[in-house]
């Protein structure tokens, strides 16, 4: 007999659920009746929170692609040049894709599907990155330096650098970086994404 | 109010307005008043946990046809 749960910790539980099991099979390897059975209730009580399998899906979707981070800490501690600042908003950015994964695999599938979640993803998760990068290098071009890509092609290279990482050690467990942690291999990616771009962190 | 310094962060996205903020208050004597304009709807939350943790004092947060308006006092 499962256990009787207010509405919003039922509605909560279904979303948990729903989202393991469309992150691992994606939208149309995943029915209403496996969710029912993996919750141990019947599809009706499912129906009751959401009109059909879609508008679950959409739920899951939107709650993942509108997450921000707070980058208030990253800021507040430490030094503020490009690099410095760089490093800490990525390490909050990677300890929480650590902790939830599943986020990538449904920005995967979002993106896979046309859905209009990716934009969401895009403007709620990567683009302070890209934001911060484009500013951060026609600043330091000001004063003075020359780096060697342009900003967009930097912001591309950054985003490529960190879902290698990301994707390698959280989603396929690839061999290939077995031997370091996550976080020592975005340290190194970093590295080397500063030198692509000419940005002498002296 | 009366502000000492300006600070225009429309179009900028977070971390951005509060990098921004953080580097123009470097440059503000204990007392003086930064004021900030931001687009960005994170920064309403942003810059509250801003000023928490700097200690500067968040005299005023206001909102008028989707610009924000913020008051900051640098802390003594």
């Amino acid at each position: 007999m499962p256990k009787r749960l207010k509405a919003t910790e039922r509605r909560a539980s279904i979303l948990a659920v729903a989202k393991l099991l469309f992150a691992d099979k994606g939208y149309h390897g995943v029915s209403v009746d496996e969710i029912a059975t993996r919750l141990g209730v019947s599809p009706a009580i499912l129906y009751r929170h959401f009109d059909s399998k879609e508008s679950l899906y959409e739920e899951v979707l939107n709650e993942l692609a509108c997450r921000r981070e707070s980058y208030v800490d990253a800021i507040v501690t430490g030094d503020s040049d490009f690099a410095s600042v760089l490093r800490r908003i990525t390490r909050i950015y990677v300890d929480s894709v650590a902790r939830d994964p599943d986020y990538l695999r449904m920005e995967m599938h979002s993106v896979l599907e046309g859905s209009g979640a990716t934009r969401q993803f895009f403007e709620n998760r990567w683009k302070p990155f890209s934001d911060y990068i484009e500013v951060g290098l026609k600043d330091l071009v000001d004063e003075g330096y020359n780096m060697t890509v342009s900003p967009p092609v930097a912001c591309l290279m950054f985003q490529g650098f960190l879902r290698e990482a990301l994707y390698a050690k959280c989603i396929l467990k690839s061999g290939h970086y077995r031997e370091i942690e996550l976080q020592s291999l975005v340290d190194q990616l970093l590295a080397l994404f500063f030198k692509a771009i000419g940005y002498d962190e002296k | 109010m009366s502000h000492d310094q300006e600070l225009d962060a429309r179009g900028l996205n977070c971390p951005l307005p509060i990098l921004r903020a953080k580097k123009s208050l470097n440059t503000l004597d204990a007392g003086q008043v930064l004021r900030i304009v931001s687009t960005d709807p994170g920064s309403i939350k942003d810059f509250e946990a801003f000023c928490k943790q700097t200690g500067d004092e968040l005299l005023e947060s206001n909102e008028n046809s989707g610009e924000f308006e913020f008051l900051i006092k640098k802390h003594a």
